[in-house]
């Protein structure tokens, strides 16, 4: 996705002196691209809203940090990336999930050829896949950043991003649309 | 006939592909066609409509911010007072302990709070992510060494040697926060494990 994102530097720099006012039109103008962000890398609409609202907590405490070098978009999303990619994680050591895709492979068939888009193909990747192909892929982020963000290797990255692509191809060639 | 593998389209696609898969891809109408599909599925993901939040969250975040501050200011208060009662103490018992102040206890004070700066800024703020739990403990820190600051600012500008003992007191509490602060910094989440 595409964001042009303009807040002016007299937002900015009042966000950074403490404004409210300023924090909240940063707020309004980076809520949905950091929300969406979130969403698609997690799977549920409520642990995105808790990123969105820790990425601006953590944004508020950290504005003055921001030396304008760069876009601010890059700033927030590399904070809200950190703070989705830290849910799956403490998802994980809570629910001890396999760290690989075997949960979704051993899915019945039915369930995937029933219902397949190119929405629901992505929610059937493991958290770590999706993750890696929505920074890859369309936030533009390179494996050398997503490896540094996940404490993994280039190697790592490259290797889920080609794994969940193999897995989106062969789950949208088993939907309906494409029979 | 060996084919592309996935790894293969994808390096490939960043103009990263081997010698062999870039030979084999002009002769290979089943791999054209699979890097055509694998472009076509990575625009159509770059397509998907923006998820917008149900709910508002500005309120909890301005409340949870509102909040923050008020603690802090409290905070600051309280490390201002504490300060102020050091240096009431100092004041107050120093006829009777022997002079301990000198100009190379302060020189060594202040070379140190130099220093500490110096590897404070090394790991200075890069725009990089620390944990909440993190940049909560940095800012009191940095609330106290200003609440310190300020005492050394109001004994730089009152005369009298009677001063000498409390600046130096004053410079090694403030190093001793510096070195707190660094550790903060040194130690701090910089990235998440997955």
């Amino acid at each position: 996705m595409d964001i042009a994102l303009a807040v002016s530097d007299v937002v900015v720099a009042r966000a950074r002196s403490g404004d409210l006012e300023a924090l909240e039109a940063l707020y309004r103008a980076f809520e949905t691209p950091v929300y969406n962000l979130a969403r698609r890398i997690l799977r549920n609409a409520e642990d995105a809203e808790d990123v969105l609202q820790e990425t601006f907590l953590e944004v508020v405490k950290s504005i003055r940090e921001y030396r304008g070098e760069g876009h601010l978009w890059g700033w927030v999303r590399r904070i809200a990336s950190s703070k989705a990619l830290m849910k799956i994680r403490r998802d994980r050591l809570r629910t001890t999930e396999e760290f690989d895709e075997s949960a979704s492979v051993g899915r019945p068939a039915m369930s995937v050829a029933a219902n397949l888009d190119l929405e629901r193909a992505l929610d059937e990747l493991s958290d770590t896949g999706r993750a890696v192909v929505w920074l890859h892929d369309v936030e533009g982020y390179t494996h050398e950043e997503i490896a540094e963000m996940m404490d993994k290797t280039v190697s790592f990255s490259k290797s889920q991003l080609a794994r969940s692509h193999a897995r989106l191809r062969l789950l949208l060639d088993a939907a309906p649309e494409s029979r | 006939m060996t084919h592309c593998t996935m790894d293969d389209l994808v390096a490939l696609r960043a103009h990263e592909g081997s010698v062999w898969a870039r030979t084999h891809l002009e002769s290979c109408d089943v791999c054209r066609a699979e890097l055509d599909a694998l472009y076509q599925r990575i625009a159509q993901l770059k397509a998907l409509p923006a998820r917008a939040p149900a709910r508002d969250r500005w309120q909890v975040v301005r409340q949870q911010v509102v909040a923050e501050r008020h603690q802090r200011r409290r905070e600051w208060a309280g490390w201002s007072l504490a300060a102020a009662a050091g240096l009431a103490a100092i004041l107050i018992f120093r006829p009777f302990a022997p002079g301990i102040a000198s100009a190379d206890e302060l020189a060594q004070a202040q070379q140190a709070s130099a220093q500490l700066e110096s590897t404070l800024h090394q790991y200075g703020t890069d725009g990089r992510v620390e944990s909440g739990s993190a940049a909560s403990l940095a800012a009191q820190l940095e609330d106290q060494i200003a609440a310190v600051d300020g005492v050394i600012n109001r004994l730089g500008n009152a005369n009298g040697a009677v001063q000498e003992d409390s600046v130096v007191a004053m410079w090694r509490q403030r190093v001793q926060l510096m070195r707190q602060l660094v550790q903060v910094r040194v130690t701090r989440v910089s990235y998440v494990g997955l």
